[in-house]
């Protein structure tokens, strides 16, 4: 039974880190039909800002992490506007390829900026060190994450669910053309949800760093662990997502307490028959795959 | 008259003679990653090989020394033998140096072994790897060597069981075979032998597993980065100390990843071959000439491989008077003994691989706050354990 | 569907200069760099091997649209069925070469049933997990595979008993250099030919193949299974004039960098592969000579300016050029 508590918690834990980079990148795919590679850069760019924001300007966590964030979605945009945007419509293979000679430039700027080594955020006393919870001690930052992700999940749903912007948000993705035809803006609702895709990432690669630990290599490093989640869950769904990772999440993190041998295999072989069974991923739509 | 425009001819094409020779330098080329992932490593020698000329000069038995760096960014056999050749045939190099992976070692052994190139292994470290050409020599270490005198200094300690935990790739398995040989051999007891896949970052459900089966310590081999700072912090985030685990390691919190790690490393045990705080004439000056070169190099043990590797260039070139002579090269090599900034070291002559003392130490904090490694037990002169007879 | 009236692979055949030209194109080509650049043999080697891996990426992603990222599967497990076979069997490099690619061909053919039912990033990821899988069990499998340090020592013989490989790499640059002109000009057959027809339309619509009764799926699976193949021999090309087998062999980075290499090229064509490999490893040689550490800021930018401003690569740039001079001319 702790076994199994265990296996949840700290599972969970990793998924909800998993959702919270890729939400966004699931988002964009659904509905701007953009294959991003790129998409971990912007976690890195998030965590990798947090960190000099303490570091040089002294700057608390938690001040930090919210301007990390907002820098991160506008940063974002310039790029939409600019590079990704090009791509629109293009076949898949381009688009990947573009976002890999981006995810290649980021590298090779941080690389410039901070040299080869890595780095972690150091969290306030709060949110570092064990806590008990009765049956066993867990990392405090771990009960943290969850909590945040599961905010953030219940967010975005009723942010997508009943803002004006979420309704455009829906119509665009189910009908981009009619969509502009009554009168949705397209153009400001792809930078927009790509900024709010980026920031969400740059979230998730602070809240994960602990367990993504920040370097120059980060984009490449976890791209196959992005695309995964977002591959299982079935582009442009918030709730597939969200299975994906909690599904990949907790297969990873069973492996590890049950069969650490077996524990990399595992991964992709669950990734393998998810997406034999499902080639459109769990709540993708049929036409998607 | 004539004779003495003669003999000023003479002298005057002895002396371009001279020039000309003098002009040719010696080449050396140095192979490892300078971009991509591993290229911590390309930058700690690069620093290191320009603190090591900043102290022992551009010249080497008269002759000037010249260097030529090859980027090999990961494990590839196949460019890396390209490189060697192209070093070898076309930049016409008289020795090579670096090598971090022991794929891309095994590669350029048929190469430098035909071209007769004495090769300094800068780090590659399965033992195996200086059987494949008499002109390998290794100033790095090999795991058993350093983790025979871990598990001699836990059973010393009184530990008797004890789980290990390693990377599941080769080194991992070398570093896990060597230490369960020693440590059984010594009586203790090893409970269970984790490997966990090279590219886990989550490593909380691994250390709850050992919590779990509850040794009296657990070893660990790590590379270094992302997988050594998730290992210790886990380690401390799950609380292990509290239940009486010690946490014995090796290379982990190097004193690059040491400022990110942070004050979750403190007193994490381990066995080591240098620390950048070695207290020794010696090494105040390696790490004075580093942060001359290069103000944000770290004094660690990838930035002492450069230096030790130059050491025994250096050494081979003077003692061929930088004429290429390469068995020359490698007899004046083996058996050659030197004060490194790690302690006294030498070359066994039979296996070509370096001896040297390994230290136990503990992470401290210094006046400053500043973490360091605290040396406070030596195993002096310690051989390849690797090794089916280990001299 | 323009793609297909455009291609000039589709030749009148008996026509010599059209039915082996780009062939002779290849050996002048390789031949002369091979004179001028008499010390970089090794490095040339290297050229010719990648140039015939990207050949079957030209093949499979190119030709018939089956977006893989996982095509370094292939490769290796040619690369380590030809160690194996020359470790334990025979040294002889021509079987060596079959064994590669009866490999390659297997493992696309098995994994070609699952992944190819799918499309998109489905497919992407389908084939990234395939060969991910694959190292996982070369890792582990120490014991025939030598797990993390690879397999050291293959054995080469003579080729056909009498010519040995040598220290400058001319024997290997020779072979590997006839073995790129044989791939070369077998799959240029094969794509002039109505199965390459079939190919291109399958890309271009899947369902309208479909709904004239083409067998989709089973011409993907031969198509991918000949690209297998191909990978195959390229593996075992790199096995025996490395003398070294490692696990970067299956790894993704490869399959990556076989992709970024035709795109530069240009995706369409094989001949895209020809351009694309010696530009893309002449001009990371020159940047990691100069200066090592701007290698990927280099590449990063090639890759976007080629996605944005040459959508056909290189092929499509010198294609366009020859037209125009074409039309200037008449």
């Amino acid at each position: 039974m702790t076994l199994f508590a265990s296996i949840l918690i700290d599972g969970m834990a990793y998924a909800m880190i998993l959702f919270m980079i890729t939400v966004g990148l699931s988002i964009t795919l659904g509905l701007m039909h953009v294959v991003n590679m790129a998409h971990g850069a912007f976690a890195m760019l998030g965590g990798f800002a947090a960190v000099e924001l303490m570091s040089r300007l002294g700057l608390r966590f938690e001040p930090a992490l919210v301007i990390a964030v907002l820098a991160t979605a506008l940063v974002s945009v310039p790029i939409e506007r600019v590079v990704i945007s090009r791509i629109y419509g293009r076949p898949e293979l381009d688009q990947a390829l573009l976002t890999i000679g981006l995810a290649f430039v980021a590298i090779a700027l941080v690389n410039l900026w901070l040299g080869a080594s890595f780095s972690s955020i150091d969290l306030p006393a709060r949110l570092s060190g064990p806590v008990d919870l009765g049956f066993r001690s867990f990392p405090r930052h771990r009960v943290a994450v969850i909590v945040l992700g599961c905010a953030i999940s219940v967010a975005l749903w009723l942010f997508i669910g009943r803002s004006r912007f979420g309704i455009r948000l829906r119509a665009a993705v189910d009908n981009p053309g009619i969509a502009e035809s009554v009168g949705i803006n397209t153009t400001l609702l792809y930078s927009m949800t790509f900024a709010i895709g980026a920031g969400l990432a740059a979230l998730g690669g602070i809240a994960g760093a602990e367990l993504l630990p920040m370097e120059a290599n980060y984009p490449i490093k976890y791209m196959v662990l992005f695309l995964a989640v977002v591959a299982v869950g079935g582009q442009g769904t918030l709730f597939g997502t969200f299975l994906a990772a909690l599904l990949l999440g907790v297969v990873d993190t069973a492996s590890k307490y049950l069969l650490p041998d077996l524990a990399s295999i595992s991964f992709y072989l669950t990734m393998l028959v998810a997406l034999a069974l499902r080639p459109q991923g769990l709540l993708g739509r049929k036409d998607a795959a | 008259m004539k004779t003495c425009k003669r003999l000023a001819a003479l002298a005057g094409v002895l002396l371009f003679g001279c020039a000309v020779a003098r002009a040719e330098p010696v080449k050396v080329g140095i192979i490892g990653p300078f971009s991509g992932p591993f290229s911590s490593f390309g930058e700690g020698w690069k620093a290191a090989i320009d603190a090591y000329q900043k102290l022992h000069g551009k010249t080497a038995g008269g002759q000037d020394i010249e260097l030529i760096f090859r980027d090999l960014t990961g494990p590839n056999p196949s460019e890396a033998k390209a490189l060697a050749q192209e070093l070898i045939i076309k930049n016409k190099v008289q020795y090579i140096g670096g090598v971090v992976f022991t794929p891309n070692a095994f590669a350029i052994a048929p190469v430098v072994e035909e071209a007769k190139i004495p090769t300094v292994i800068f780090n590659a470290a399965t033992s195996s790897v200086l059987e494949k050409s008499k002109y390998f020599v290794r100033t790095s270490y090999t795991l058993p060597q350093i983790t025979v005198p871990i598990a001699r200094f836990m059973l010393d300690e009184g530990v008797r069981s004890v789980v290990t935990m390693v990377s599941d790739y080769a080194p991992g398995a070398d570093a896990e075979a060597s230490f369960v040989k020693t440590f059984e051999a010594g009586g203790g007891k090893v409970i269970e032998k984790v490997r966990v896949p090279l590219k886990t970052t989550d490593f909380g459900p691994f250390l709850q597993r050992v919590k779990g089966s509850a040794p009296q310590a657990l070893f660990i081999f790590f590379p270094g980065g992302p997988p050594s700072y998730g290992v210790i912090k886990a380690y401390k985030d799950n609380d292990l100390r509290s239940t009486g685990i010690r946490l014995f390691g090796t290379s982990e919190a190097d004193e690059k990843d040491l400022p990110a790690i942070g004050d979750a490393a403190l007193g994490l045990e381990s066995g080591m071959f240098y620390s950048g705080a070695h207290d020794s004439a010696s090494n105040s000056e390696f790490v004075a000439a580093l942060k001359a070169v290069a103000p944000a190099a770290v004094a660690n043990a990838t930035a002492l491989e450069g230096f030790d590797g130059m050491a025994a260039i250096y050494h081979m070139i003077e003692a061929t008077k930088g004429q290429r002579d390469p068995d020359a090269a490698m007899a004046a090599i083996r058996g050659f003994a030197w004060e490194s900034p790690r302690g006294p070291v030498r070359i066994d002559p039979e296996s070509r691989h370096i001896v040297q003392n390994v230290y136990i130490r503990k992470v401290e904090k210094d006046a400053d706050g500043k973490l360091f490694h605290k040396e406070f037990k030596t195993y002096e002169q310690q051989p390849d354990f690797g090794r089916a007879d280990p001299k | 569907m323009a793609d297909i009236v455009a291609d000039p692979s589709r030749v009148e055949p008996g026509r010599w200069r059209a039915l082996i030209g780009p062939e002779l194109a290849v050996v002048a080509v390789g031949l002369l760099a091979a004179i001028v650049f008499p010390d970089d043999l090794g490095f040339i080697t290297r050229i010719n091997i990648l140039s015939i891996f990207t050949l079957s990426i030209a093949l499979v992603v190119g030709q018939a649209g089956i977006g893989t990222l996982g095509q370094a599967a292939l490769f290796g497990a040619g690369s380590y069925a030809a160690a194996l076979w020359a470790l334990h069997v025979s040294a002889e490099p021509f079987s060596g070469l079959l064994v590669g690619a009866l490999a390659g061909a297997g493992v696309a053919a098995a994994s070609g049933l699952l992944i190819l039912r799918t499309r998109g990033l489905t497919l992407i990821m389908l084939s990234i997990a395939f060969a991910q899988v694959l190292l996982e069990i070369a890792n582990k499998a120490a014991f025939v595979t030598g797990g993390d340090d690879g397999l050291a020592d293959i054995p080469v013989n003579p080729i056909l008993g009498a010519v040995a490989f040598d220290f400058h790499g001319r024997v290997g640059f020779c072979y590997t250099l006839a073995a790129l002109v044989v791939v070369y000009f077998c799959l240029r057959r094969l794509i002039a030919s109505p199965f390459g027809l079939t190919c291109r339309g399958i890309k271009g619509d899947r369902l309208r193949m479909r709904a004239i009764g083409a067998p989709v799926v089973r011409h993907l699976l031969c198509v991918y299974a000949i690209g297998g193949a191909v990978a195959g021999i390229a593996g075992a090309l790199s096995a025996q004039t490395t003398q070294v087998v490692g696990l970067g062999n299956l790894g993704f980075e490869l399959s990556a960098e076989g992709l970024v290499m035709l795109s530069i090229g240009g995706v369409g064509h094989l001949a895209g592969a020809l351009l694309g490999v010696p530009t893309f490893m002449i001009v990371r040689h020159v940047t990691a000579t100069i200066n090592p550490y701007h290698w990927l800021l280099v590449i990063g930018v090639l890759l976007v300016v080629t996605v944005l401003f040459l959508p056909g690569g290189l092929y499509g740039m010198v294609d366009k050029w020859r037209r125009r001079a074409g039309q200037g001319g008449s």
